[in-house]
């Protein structure tokens, strides 16, 4: 583990986008008990303030705290789009391993059948179920884990099939090793390493999509400081003060480049051809 | 009841022979010629005149279809295919005469069984019309002669010249309007200034000038272009940019960022348009007058005038009428009183408050800012506001008139009658807070019949005084109606209705750009 | 490329459009909406609306409601819409045609700007050119399109001018017009897609230099450069055919948003407006349509692949 980490940090896109995203889930623990002021206060003389002492990136068009509302909203931003993701990513791990497992017609039946659900566009699809199941926030959760699912099932499937024939396997199927010491030392590690790096790529596509949801009137439900839905309601004043529409936008774009960087980071260091 | 008579006579005669010279006294002759765009915020999914619903759908079916009568910016009636009108002396009885020698765009004759035969489809329950309820208690209309229809009303009536110029009240050919009804959905047969010449519902509408409208003067432009823009600051920016000549509706934040920009003019009208809390009056705990008024007094009515309104407005007061209104005499404002409403909650039963969810649209965007504002407010007095929003498609489709706690948009009405019939009576015709006064629906209609000036303003405020009492919705503001043009339009005024555009009056300067 | 794998190509797009037609039924049957209530307004009478279904087959079983759909879809009868009474196909197919202009181009641009971000990354892995070209292409999906697609619009448009901010103008019409209208929309979706592209090109170029077959050819002695332009590119740009096949599914919906923005009545938009319209045919209709489009480009693209990479056998 220790070397695994030393190998993470010698690589710069490893380095950065793990300390980003540390940083991020600390803000996500801690800064619900940081933020100075009560993200849903309004305050009718205090709207489009620019950053000061008390308000310290600026207030928004209810007056309320844009630096508090970020804090707290790191919760409602990465927890959702993480919980998405691997609920997504369990689900088509199902299907791919099940899928890979099986073999024959029954994986052809299966992975022709993933590769027609990706036909629809994830949003779109991620779009539909919402509409199926009425907007809020679990709803969109459920959208986007479903929307990912095929993908993740594909790739897992391949992964799976592709080391089950690797050397190292056959190996120490040859040394006598026992079936659940080659799944648990051999197989399983290199199963799991590139899901994971797909995983954290794929946290920061959740955070655009619940934006995204959003945007569309159909994630998170304001007053919620989620950041994606922050954005949006920005749009519409972002003429009277831009600071509204930024903080927020910087917020989301902080933590999308330090998943996309550690998901890089990962996978060159999962890559033993160093 | 004589001088009445001569009075809606005299009205009618005076606004033809103004018409031509209807154009602002500021403004150079109106050159003749160009292509104006117009951008929408909505997509135009329906141009059938007598099912419109929405604001760009009244633009594009007011150019190409005409009324009896029209709505001018004062929110007065000129004439429009009627000439003149007449009613006998107890409001029960009217008669209109027609202009002569109108057309409609297939060539085909206007005449008066034309007007019978619209009204007739509108009041007819299965083609599901809009207007169905708001051009009047009409219990029969009839062709005199081919130049002079008779309306019979079910009771007195002083508003019928108004309620005729209603959105909905389009006049078709009476062809199309008892044989292939549903034709009008993707063709477009009036007599209005402007034909048809393309239609895409969500991008693009093209009209070209009708070389026999009935006024040889109007109108000024050759084509009208109106494009639809599903993104509010997408269609500033376009304005900005002299893409587009005009916007038909300016959203309050849009509004600061368009007056600062070169070459382009904002408008800004006083109105009765307003944004209001819904509450189905026959569903717990909304049933209870004393929960809507604890509600009620949590508002601070400034404060929401500046979050909805950016100070684009007036404070409300729980009553759809404010001074744009003809017969308007205020009542006494409601204060916010956060101790009154808790008073209020614990007698009602709810000393510890209690919990909604309220829906709000995403269209227009204030909707939105109204129920988050309202859910800090009502805070205060122990009420848990949860706010819902969805796409307004959704909204009409699932909550609008089912719903028991949401936000409503509605526009100006012509008339308190008007208002009050399309909202608030029993037999409105979105009785959507389903609130079922006996008393208001009395006075209201003993208004219908009256008048005398001072009689019916009085009648209307009794009236607003037991809306205010009784809260069937909270009006905490009234939106002024805002539009934006470029400086080289000429003739275009925000109207206070909302939904009347009045395009033929417009034209474009030198400055134009030229455009093929 | 045998016949029996074309076959079996073709086989999957129709196994594929057969899935997606069962899905997006089911999920319009579910859909809480009523389509006589779409279509008559909320003003239509209860009789009104019970007559309709009648006509319009809503009270028939849902398998019979299935097979008269299908069957009528096979006869290349999508439908009309609920919200605006128009015939759907014609409206849906020239929206698509809208839709993969913007498509095309912006893939266009995107490649061009892709493939040498890439080559550079790979090449010079792990140093500050590496770490700059990640920044590069991660700053298009850091963050959600309409940010990016607004900050465009602010920036290119009501700031310094140079480009017509939004709408959508018919190249027919007026072509200069359309260009520069496209081209705002097209550079914010390949800033969008370059990340994509330019990764795979980057871990698709580290393998292959990696591989004895380069390390062969650099030992006879090949110069770096010779070996990149002879072998190693040629190698690793073959996956970016697929990559980009996968991406017209993200450019046909996926770009719902920068269509919305830029006003552009695309096929996304379409269907964004009829989810939310509860528009079912019409959602039927369109999700239907961009599958096929996906599933034949994907298609094109495995033939392309097929015929271009001579080592890989297909069977």
């Amino acid at each position: 583990m220790i070397e695994f980490l030393k190998r993470l940090l010698r690589t710069p896109q490893g380095a950065i986008g793990l300390f980003v995203v540390v940083l991020v889930l600390l803000i996500v623990i801690f800064g619900p008990m940081l933020a100075p002021n009560d993200p849903e206060k309004m305050a009718p003389l205090a709207r489009y303030k620019a950053p000061s002492l008390t308000y310290l990136l600026g207030t928004d068009q209810y007056g309320r705290d844009i630096f508090s509302r970020l804090l707290i909203g790191a919760r409602a931003t990465v927890v959702m789009a993480v919980l998405a993701t691997i609920i997504g990513t369990l689900v088509g791990a199902l299907i791919g391993t099940t899928s890979a497992f099986l073999g024959g017609r029954a994986d052809e039946f299966i992975m022709r059948t993933v590769d027609a659900v990706m036909s629809i566009p994830s949003l779109l699809f991620a779009l539909l179920v919402v509409n199926l199941l009425g907007s809020s926030t679990v709803n969109a959760l459920v959208a986007v884990a479903i929307a990912f699912a095929p993908g993740m099932a594909r790739i897992t499937r391949s992964v799976a099939l592709s080391v089950r024939k690797q050397d190292y396997v056959n190996a120490a199927m040859a040394r006598g090793e026992s079936s659940a010491f080659i799944i648990r030392r051999e197989m399983l590690p290199n199963v799991v390493a590139p899901i994971i790096v797909e995983m954290t790529i794929r946290i920061s596509f959740a955070i655009m999509l619940f934006a995204t949801l959003s945007f569309l009137g159909l994630g998170a439900q304001p007053p919620a400081a989620e950041w994606g839905l922050m954005v949006s309601e920005a749009r519409r004043y972002m003429h009277l003060s831009a600071g509204i529409l930024i903080w927020p936008s910087v917020a989301i774009a902080i933590a999308s480049i330090g998943f996309n960087l550690l998901g890089d980071g990962l996978r060159d260091a999962l890559n033993p051809r160093t | 009841m004589l001088e009445m008579k001569r009075r809606f006579f005299l009205a009618g005669t005076a606004a033809i022979l103004a018409a031509p010279a209807m154009t602002p006294a500021f403004a150079a002759a109106p050159t003749k010629g160009g292509t104006l765009r117009v951008s929408i915020d909505q997509a135009v999914s329906v141009i059938h005149p007598l099912l419109t619903r929405v604001n760009p759908e009244y633009l594009v079916s007011e150019l190409l279809y005409s009324n009896l009568t029209r709505l001018k910016v004062d929110m007065s009636v000129e004439a429009d295919l009627a000439e003149s009108w007449t009613a006998n002396a107890e409001l029960t009885e009217w008669t209109f005469k027609l202009r002569s020698g109108v057309k409609f765009h297939d060539g085909s004759a206007f005449s008066a069984d034309d007007v019978v035969a619209t009204i007739k489809a509108i009041l007819d329950p299965a083609n599901a019309s809009p207007g169905r309820n708001n051009i009047g208690p009409i219990a029969s209309v009839s062709a005199v002669d081919p130049q002079t229809v008779s309306f019979k009303l079910s009771g007195p009536y002083a508003d019928l010249p108004v309620a005729l110029a209603y959105t909905n009240a389009r006049i078709i050919p009476a062809a199309i309007a008892t044989g292939d009804f549903k034709s009008l959905a993707t063709k477009a047969v009036g007599t209005g200034p402007f034909m048809l010449k393309s239609y895409e519902p969500d991008r693009l509408i093209v009209v070209e000038r009708n070389p026999a409208y009935y006024d040889p003067a109007r109108p000024y432009l050759d084509r009208i272009e109106i494009r639809v823009f599903p993104d509010l600051s997408a269609e500033g920016s376009s304005l900005i940019s002299g893409d587009t000549d005009i916007m038909s509706t300016v959203q309050p934040t849009e509004f600061l960022r368009l007056k600062d920009s070169d070459g382009v003019d904002t408008l800004r009208v006083a109105s009765g348009q307003f944004c209001n809390i819904n509450f189905g009056c026959d569903t717990a705990p909304f049933n209870d007058a004393r929960v809507r008024r604890a509600l009620a007094l949590t508002v601070d009515r400034q404060a929401m005038v500046d979050f909805v309104t950016e100070g684009f407005g007036t404070p409300g007061n729980d009553t759809p009428l404010n001074p744009s209104y003809q017969f308007f005499k205020p009542v006494a404002t409601r204060e916010q009183n956060i101790a009154e409403a808790k008073k209020l909650l614990a007698e009602a039963g709810h000393p510890n408050g209690f919990e909604a969810t309220l829906i709000a649209s995403d269209r227009p965007s204030v909707r939105g800012q109204l129920a988050i504002a309202i859910r800090e407010m009502a805070k205060e007095a122990g009420i848990t506001i949860n706010v819902q929003t969805m796409p307004h498609a959704t909204y009409l489709d699932q909550v609008w008139k089912k719903g028991s706690f949401y936000v409503g948009f509605y526009n100006m009405q012509p008339t308190p009658d008007g208002i009050f019939k399309l909202l608030y009576t029993s037999d409105a015709s979105w009785n959507e807070t389903r609130w079922n006064n006996k008393a208001f629906d009395a006075l209201v209609a003993e208004a219908r019949g009256t008048t005398d000036k001072d009689k019916r303003t009085d009648l209307y405020t009794k009236a607003q005084a037991l809306m205010n009492e009784e809260v069937p919705s909270i009006i905490p503001a009234f939106f002024d109606v805002l539009a934006a043009k470029r400086s080289w339009v000429q003739g275009f005024e925000a109207h206070p209705r909302a939904s009347v555009f009045r395009l033929d009056y417009v034209s474009l300067t030198d400055k134009a750009p030229k455009r093929g | 490329m045998s016949p029996n794998y074309l076959l079996k190509r073709l086989l999957m797009i129709f196994y594929t459009l057969f899935v997606v037609s069962l899905i997006v039924f089911a999920i319009t049957q579910v859909l809480p909406a009523d389509a006589a209530v779409m279509m008559l307004g909320e003003h239509a009478t209860p009789e009104a609306l019970d007559a309709l279904r009648q006509t319009m087959g809503l009270n028939a079983p849902v398998w019979v409601q299935y097979g008269h759909w299908l069957w009528a879809l096979l006869q290349g009868d999508f439908g009309t819409s609920l919200r605006t009474g128009q015939p759907i196909g014609p409206a849906m197919f020239s929206a698509l045609g809208r839709s993969l202009l913007l498509a095309f181009l912006s893939i266009g641009l995107m490649l061009i700007l892709a493939i040498p971000l890439g080559i550079i990354a790979a090449i010079r892995r792990g140093k500050v050119a590496d770490i700059v070209v990640s920044l590069i292409s991660y700053l298009g999906v850091a963050l959600p399109e309409f940010v990016t697609a607004t900050v465009a619009v602010l920036l290119l448009a009501d700031w310094l001018k140079w480009l017509p901010p939004t709408g959508y103008v018919s190249p027919t019409e007026d072509f200069f017009g359309a260009i520069a209208h496209l081209i705002l929309p097209v550079c914010v979706i390949s800033v969008i897609l370059i990340a994509h592209v330019s990764r795979m090109v980057r871990s698709e170029l580290v393998d292959v230099l990696h591989t004895d077959y380069i390390r062969a050819a650099r030992l006879k002695g090949m110069s770096r450069g010779t070996v990149l332009r002879r072998h190693a590119l040629r190698n690793a740009l073959l996956p970016t055919i697929t990559i980009v096949a996968l991406d017209v599914g993200y450019l046909l919906g996926g770009v719902i948003v920068v269509e919305e923005i830029f006003a552009i009545p695309g096929i996304g938009r379409e269907l964004i407006v009829a989810i939310q319209a509860r528009d079912l045919p019409v959602i039927q209709a369109g999700v239907l349509i961009m599958a096929a489009t996906y599933s034949i480009v994907n298609f094109i693209a495995d033939m392309l692949y097929a015929v271009l990479d001579k080592r890989i056998q297909y069977d």
